[in-house]
């Protein structure tokens, strides 16, 4: 706990001095732009909550993503990988703890977006229910840097895993029913759908911005931490088996 | 004295990229080395003759494909934490580190991954940035540094553990003169609490002045291993002769003489006279002598001269 603490420190440090880090800070208002004014032109100022939450979520997720991949071929070419894999420390808790610093940041887009809605569109989204949305959000961001790390993984043995990485964001927004509810996906694929921690996020984030009661709240929260928790194992695994591959092979730094 | 790093037989290859005719790279080929506890042994060799493999197979980043090798006794391959736990590793040149944050933050990651926390982290950074004269730049980016700043700071990162084995990887590239002379003397204080160094380097001066023992490397193959001053002497036929005062038909005389490889006049008037046996060297001393030549001196090899001279001097080509 004390690694994931100071590595979390560390990369908040590393974060606020790279800026460029959390571009989200930037993009996620734009889209939040886009969304609301798709909105109003169909006059469906009901759906302010899905234009204000959408872009959060997706430019978390593909933060995420991007900090995975970025954190492995960053520490290559900065010649700093092989030191840290030679240190005893547990390099996938390195790798999550630092992943999650940056999304953790990046949650500071949903006040953006927040802002954007009301102050040249005029919507004030209320927050009907502010625990359910924090902790919705901290969840949130850790089970994105869990499932990222298995992103993380793939980098460690594909220095050209970027592409793949770019496959990984759109069917995401959909299947994680952060574009549209799940409940318009077509019936076969929500089972899928639910299998995707950003589904029971974007369905509780806009339950904590609707006045009704909060319907099941901590089992749906239990599924975004079990999914999140899933994610970190699967990413953890691959980093174990994929480094004693490279120890073998001898392509940890190759770039 | 019992040996801190032990390699037998240490065989590391790697498959050959197509279009090099398939088969394998020798990396190293069989290394059999051992150096005692609290020595400093020197590592010297050409690009590609095998030092990185060896650095990277004892800090447990890379495994051996066949034979063994052990940190203070612990197998490389097998207990790869008990020698991640005791060895340091020190890079050279301007990577390896965290440019837009402090040297104390550089430190506490790097203190972290070794298991170091809060109080104590805090304690070990300050008594190393002291140690290698950055404490008073503790709170700068790291990437305004110069050079020699940086490898300061490689070094203090190699030692945030407590390494009872550090690996110096080219330590001094891009120190001045007297930051050079300062790391020399931290390498005498590491030796004296008592732990192993491991070196590599293309700088023989500093072979010479800080290693207790240097192995000379190449394509794979250990070429010799014994104390910068033994290794000269074994090549004593590369004994030469400097004088001062010889005239033009003396120095004709002495380029005649079997067993004078080479005899040339340099520039200030100094004659140096190239033997390749003790012999030739005793004939090319009586000769200066009967010549009235009062002001000459024999020259033992340097470490540079013995390292051409078993490696070859083969310029920029780099091993296959």
């Amino acid at each position: 706990m004390r690694l994931f603490r100071d590595a979390f420190r560390f990369q908040a440090a590393l974060t606020l001095r790279s800026p460029d880090t959390v571009h989200v800070l930037v993009t996620a208002p734009l889209y939040t732009v886009v969304f609301m004014a798709i909105s109003r032109h169909a006059h469906r100022t009901d759906l302010a909550a899905y234009a204000v939450l959408a872009p959060v979520l997706m430019s978390l997720w593909s933060l995420a993503l991007l900090t995975a991949g970025d954190l492995i071929s960053r520490e290559r070419s900065r010649g700093t990988l092989e030191a840290m894999v030679a240190t005893p420390a547990s390099f996938p808790v390195v790798v999550l703890a630092r992943i999650t610093a940056v999304t953790t940041i990046s949650t500071v887009s949903f006040v953006e977006s927040w802002l954007v809605a009301w102050w040249p569109f005029g919507v004030v989204v209320r927050v009907e229910h502010p625990l359910t949305l924090l902790w919705c959000l901290v969840l949130s961001a850790l089970a994105m840097a869990g499932t990222a790390s298995a992103m993380s993984a793939l980098y460690v043995l594909l220095p050209t895993a970027r592409t793949l990485q770019n496959s990984f964001t759109y069917p995401f927004y959909l299947l994680g029913g952060i574009l549209v509810p799940v409940s318009y996906l077509p019936e076969w694929l929500r089972p899928l759908s639910r299998l995707v921690f950003l589904s029971w996020s974007s369905d509780l984030l806009r339950s904590a911005l609707s006045p009704a009661p909060v319907v099941d709240e901590l089992p749906r929260l239990a599924a975004i931490a079990v999914l999140g928790a899933a994610g970190c194992a699967v990413g953890g695994l691959m980093i174990t088996r994929i480094l004693r591959r490279v120890r073998s092979t001898g392509t940890l730094a190759r770039t | 004295m019992t040996d801190a790093v032990e390699t037998r037989s240490l065989r590391r290859t790697f498959p050959a990229r197509a279009g090099r005719g398939g088969g394998e790279i020798v990396a190293l080929g069989g290394v059999d080395l051992s150096i005692p506890s609290g020595s400093v042994r020197g590592l010297l060799g050409p690009n590609g003759a095998g030092k990185t493999t060896l650095c990277k197979i004892l800090s447990t980043v890379l495994l051996p494909s066949s034979g063994t090798a052990s940190v203070l006794g612990h197998d490389v391959r097998h207990e790869t934490l008990a020698v991640k736990r005791s060895i340091g590793v020190v890079f050279g040149g301007d990577r390896g580190l965290y440019g837009r944050l402090t040297p104390r933050q550089n430190l506490q990651l790097w203190g972290a991954l070794y298991d170091l926390h809060g109080r104590a982290l805090s304690r070990r950074v300050d008594e190393l940035l002291e140690r290698v004269g950055l404490s008073g730049r503790a709170r700068d980016r790291v990437d305004g540094f110069s050079r020699g700043m940086k490898q300061r700071l490689h070094l203090a990162r190699g030692l945030i553990s407590d390494p009872r084995v550090l690996i110096l990887d080219e330590p001094t590239s891009g120190m001045d003169p007297v930051a050079v002379r300062d790391f020399r003397g931290l390498i005498g204080e590491l030796t004296a609490e008592g732990r192993t160094l491991l070196l590599t380097t293309h700088d023989m001066a500093e072979a010479e002045a800080v290693c207790d023992e240097v192995t000379l490397i190449d394509n794979g193959v250990l070429l010799a291993t014994d104390t910068p001053a033994r290794l000269a002497a074994r090549l004593s036929t590369l004994e030469r002769v400097e004088a001062d005062g010889v005239a033009d038909d003396v120095l004709a005389g002495l380029s005649a003489l079997s067993g004078v490889s080479k005899a040339h006049r340099e520039t200030g008037g100094r004659v140096v006279v190239h033997t390749t046996t003790p012999a030739a060297t005793s004939e090319v001393l009586a000769l200066l002598v009967s010549a009235g030549v009062t002001a000459l001196r024999t020259v033992r090899p340097s470490l540079e001269e013995v390292y051409l001279h078993v490696i070859g001097d083969r310029g920029m080509l780099v091993s296959p």
